[in-house]
């Protein structure tokens, strides 16, 4: 009874101090087994958003961000998204989780006629044009995008006929990927002479890379957590494969580039790296120490960048904010994102995905033991 | 106990004995009937998750509780019903009137796949085998997901959008299950169930079939179960693998056993307990005023205390929380005495 | 020959964590399912110690397996010796509830990232050349340790008076104790022999893959391997082991990689049909109803 009260109290004073300030509501992984993707996306945004607030607001009011926990299981994702919607009366919804809590979200979004707007995880084909009315996204993964930069590097990188091999784990969205990817590098003349799909998880993945080795392929791509990208890779090397490999820049590439040290071990990716060491990322590490954050700092760009966007879509909200009104400024956004990527982030009634896609890619440089540049920004625009 | 005698047929085969039954239940309809109009939309929809999962932990009580049979293949079951609804729904739009008859005409086909095992195998082994079958069944749900491209799992149009018409909906279901259940047990195959539990040899002698009665309680328990995986695809608005995993089946058996095995009242109290625990132990932590930090931790703590509850009840509480409300009971309507005096 | 070689290392790795499955079982009857936990338990206490003592990886080795034998004595006595003659659905129930405490527990004490205890521990995971096939350092260190485990155990058993015991508590328990054995010392140590044996898969895959939450799953994996050789028998768990890694290896090499996630599952239930108490189990109670 009295845990009755003391929640609805909570409630009655939220709703109360909805009134002065623009109210966000997050359902994220906070917790749970893959809360290390994506607690630090939320919790730099929520640093940056309070910075914001203590430099004066936005607009003269402040930003409130409710974050709820989802522990990426879709019946609780469903619950949180309701809570949000209907109780807080929050007039965005941000969706920081597993994509595999998209679906009842969207759900209680269109029902409550609140964009939903996905930081965390991979950005699904609703947000690319045409655009589903209320979903958005401007997490750095972009299916199909993804693989056209990564086999354009790989073409403009080879010095001879490339036989491409392909590594996912089996989950339907990285099998969709690489299914593409392997349909489009017969159109760029490439050969995709194998395709292993892993179990996750798989107690060895020797037997997977054993296949692909066989095969012989000169460069290798994959698409998935980086757990797999990354075995698959370490068992062919051990192998004694001496290829190629390119793979997607998830949050820990950084780091993981300096562990793993391989010359041939390439990351994509549309995040620029700590060591470029532009004043956006002093101001990063200024946030995260005041808020105490517990990750490492190479992890917080994604949610930074989700940040700036709440920031910049808000300031163009005029006072009283209503779902609709953060639904226009949405439609017409341009955030400027100070280096973090190689563009601004631009939606547009059609795209909410963004209108150019930029990717760098990296390796580690054995020689120089650093991480080295091996492409700068390229932009991909996105059409229909 | 209390003096009460039944010296005719039909005072034996009814629900309700007393006035003051007949009462509390009356009341507790009204508050039942009453509540989604009091409750705000996050209480409304813990209740509508209580009633949903009533369902389940009822199927489930009547197998493991009443029959003995251990099942670990829930979770697989639901998904075979959500799976069902889902499929039919994007391949052929059916409404609802044809999927819900459906799945459970899917629960009990795999209910009789599931049981033949039951024939053979008895403890471990049976409950080992539904284990592999339910890997089966999420295995199949996958392929289909991806095959088809739902990568994201299937979204369904539900008929029904109101969270107060869906409490409706539900109640009606979890009182037509509850009322199901306790009709069979009071009927012939009830009594083989528990005949069979107690003995099985015994049981065989007194001309039991010990097969056809194991059969039925694993198609009758699939059956309600694949319709409770339906009405889940409908009320969530969507079906994807990742959603049936193996700690939904251990939150079912959790609730049976905290419950109280062997009583439908426990599958409901199980139910209502083990639903409820999230948001009590985010509850207690807020109320205890634990900071920001500590809250990040709150899904380690819920898994450790979930883990610790169960193994109170297992040790100390072996008849779940009915058990504990019997000992109550007993100790208040008996006291100052401990025993019932010769 | 790198198929046969994939087939030894995966077939270890299940053998070793079946070998707990199955010492628990013949001795107690009780079958574990806290078994992955125990195994995550393991590895995270070789990331401990090799934080703790680093520089010295052997006595950080040392430490970790102590710790598990430790722990595992420890999980009996605190709470198994109380299932002891509960029902066998009670004990079974109560080991999955511990595995859902351990898992909470880890992941307060040590948080969600990936760790990598290799690194920790100074060393790297090397390719070693068997003639035309390559094995990975690990890959031999698990080969080899499931040898030396199941060596010592059978050794053990067979001849030491505490194995004999041990056999005799898992025949007739109650004719043990009336013989003098004492039967909680015997659970106790047989249950510090399981988690012992599981640490060692735990920090090898650790060490192999990277310490994260899903090493847990890879303990139900190796389950089916258990069963299909025969619950209560070491030489079934080694053949079981064979039976299901050579099953996996070929299907994912010339059928369908997706497919290994369920050839365990499959290969039990088949077992299950045909002959429910493995190749090697001794037949209990499961006659034709």
């Amino acid at each position: 009874m009295k845990k009755l009260l003391l929640i609805l109290g909570a409630a009655l004073c939220a709703a109360a101090n909805a009134q002065e300030a623009y109210v966000i509501g997050v359902s994220g992984a906070m917790t749970g087994p893959v809360a290390s993707n994506y607690a630090p996306v939320v919790e730099a945004m929520k640093a940056y958003l309070d910075h914001v607030n203590g430099r004066g607001g936005i607009n003269g009011k402040q930003v409130r961000v409710i974050v709820t926990d989802d522990q990426a299981q879709p019946s609780r994702a469903a619950t949180n998204a309701k809570q949000l919607i209907a109780q807080d009366k929050v007039v965005m919804l941000l969706n920081v989780s597993l994509s595999s809590t998209y679906a009842p979200m969207v759900a209680e979004s269109k029902r409550g006629n609140v964009p939903l707007y996905y930081a965390g995880a991979v950005c699904p084909k609703e947000t690319y044009p045409p655009a589903d009315p209320l979903q958005f996204c401007s997490t750095a993964f972009g299916a199909n995008l993804d693989s056209q930069a990564a086999l354009a590097f790989i073409k403009a990188n080879a010095k001879e006929p490339v036989r491409l091999g392909l590594a996912a784990m089996a989950i339907p969205i990285a099998r969709a990927e690489i299914d593409y990817a392997e349909g489009l590098s017969r159109t760029l003349g490439m050969t995709p002479v194998d395709k292993e799909i892993s179990p996750p998880p798989a107690p060895d993945y020797t037997p997977f890379a054993t296949k692909l080795k066989e095969a012989n392929p000169n460069w290798v791509w994959s698409w998935s957590p980086w757990v797999a990208q990354v075995r698959v890779f370490e068992a062919m090397r051990r192998l004694g494969w001496t290829g190629q490999y390119v793979t997607w820049a998830h949050l820990n590439a950084e780091e993981e580039l300096a562990r793993i040290k391989d010359g041939g071990f390439y990351v994509v990716g549309t995040n620029a790296f700590l060591e470029d060491n532009l004043p956006i990322h002093a101001e990063i590490r200024a946030v995260a120490a005041r808020a105490k954050l517990e990750h490492p700092v190479s992890y917080l760009t994604e949610g930074f960048v989700a940040g700036l966007v709440v920031e910049s879509v808000l300031r163009n909200t005029p006072w009283p904010p209503t779902p609709q009104k953060v639904l226009s400024a949405m439609n017409r956004v341009k955030v400027d994102l100070k280096g973090l990527r190689g563009g601004p982030l631009e939606w547009t009634k059609d795209n909410h995905f963004r209108t150019r896609q930029y990717y760098r890619v990296w390796r580690w440089d054995p020689q120089q033991n650093r991480i080295a540049r091996a492409q700068d920004w390229q932009a991909i625009d996105v059409r229909r | 106990m209390s003096g009460y005698f039944r010296t005719r047929y039909a005072e034996d085969s009814a629900l309700l004995d007393t006035r003051p039954q007949k009462i509390a239940l009356a009341l507790f309809s009204i508050v039942l009937l009453v509540y989604p109009f009091l409750a705000s939309v996050l209480w409304l929809d813990i209740a509508n998750q209580i009633l949903l999962s009533a369902v389940g932990a009822v199927a489930l009580m009547l197998l493991t509780g009443y029959a003995g049979q251990i099942s670990l293949g829930h979770a697989g079951l639901l998904a075979a019903g959500a799976f069902t609804t889902g499929i039919l729904f994007k391949e052929a739009s059916a409404p609802m009137w044809i999927t819900l008859p459906a799945s459970a005409g899917v629960g009990a086909l795999l209910g009789l796949v599931f049981g033949l095992p039951s024939l053979r195998l008895r403890g471990l082994y049976l409950a080992v085998s539904t284990l592999a079958l339910h890997f089966i069944v999420i295995f199949a749900g996958s392929e289909y997901e991806t095959k088809r491209g739902y990568s994201t799992g299937i979204v369904i149009d539900s008929p029904i959008q109101d969270g107060r018409a869906w409490y409706f909906v539900l109640l009606a279901a979890a009182a037509l299950t509850v009322l199901f259940a306790l009709n069979l047990l009071r009927a012939r195959t009830g009594r083989a169930w528990r005949a069979i539990h107690a003995r099985e040899a015994v049981a065989e002698a007194l001309g039991i079939s010990v097969p056809r009665a194991k059969l039925a309680a694993f198609v009758v328990s699939s059956t309600l179960t694949a319709l409770a995986g339906s009405l889940f695809a409908y009320y969530r608005g969507f079906v994807s693998a990742e959603a049936f995993s193996l700690y939904l089946t251990i939150q079912y058996v959790a609730m049976i056993i905290i419950g109280g095995m062997g009583s439908i009242a426990g599958a409901l109290a199980g139910s209502a307990f083990v639903v409820l625990f999230p948001y009590a132990i985010d509850g207690g932590m807020g109320a205890l005023g634990l900071s920001d930090r500590l809250s990040s931790l709150v899904f380690a703590v819920n898994y450790s205390a979930f883990g610790v509850v169960m193994i109170g009840f297992l040790v100390f509480e072996p008849e779940g929380l009915i058990g504990l409300w019997r000992r109550v009971r007993d100790w208040l309507v008996l006291w100052p005495f401990k025993q019932r005096p010769l | 020959m790198q198929i046969a070689v994939n087939i030894l290392v995966l077939a270890s790795i299940y053998a070793l964590i079946c070998c707990g499955y199955v010492l628990i079982y013949k001795v107690s009857r009780v079958l574990s399912l806290a078994h992955g936990e125990l195994m995550m338990l393991g590895a995270y206490g070789l990331y401990a110690t090799a934080s703790l003592f680093a520089g010295h990886p052997l006595v950080a080795l040392a430490a970790a397996v102590a710790l598990a034998a430790t722990v595992g004595a420890a999980v009996y006595l605190a709470l198994m010796w109380r299932m002891t003659g509960e029902s066998v659905l009670a004990a079974v129930l109560a080991t999955i509830a511990l595995g859902i405490l351990l898992r909470g527990a880890m992941i307060l004490a040590f948080g969600t990232e990936t760790r990598h205890p290799l690194g920790q521990l100074g060393w790297t995971n090397a390719s070693v050349a068997l003639g035309t096939a390559r094995i990975s350092a690990v890959g031999l260190a698990l080969v080899l340790s499931t040898a030396a485990v199941y060596g010592g155990l059978a050794l053990f058993l067979r001849s030491s008076r505490w194995g004999i015991r041990m056999r005799a508590a898992g025949q007739n328990p109650l004719l043990a104790a009336q013989r003098g054995i004492g039967l909680h010392g015997i659970y106790a140590l047989a249950w510090a022999l399981a988690t012992f044996t599981a640490g060692i898969a735990g920090m090898l895959l650790a060490c192999d893959a990277g310490l994260e939450s899903t090493l847990v799953i890879i303990g139900l994996k190796a389950f089916p391997a258990a069963l299909v050789g025969g619950l209560d028998s070491l030489v079934g768990a080694v053949l079981g082991s064979l039976v299901v890694a050579t099953a996996e290896v070929l299907l994912i090499h010339y059928v369908d990689p997706l497919l290994s996630d369920v050839v365990p599952f499959a290969v039990l239930l088949a077992m299950l049909v045909v002959r429910p108490w493995g190749f090697f189990g001794s037949r209990e109670e499961l006659d034709r109803v």
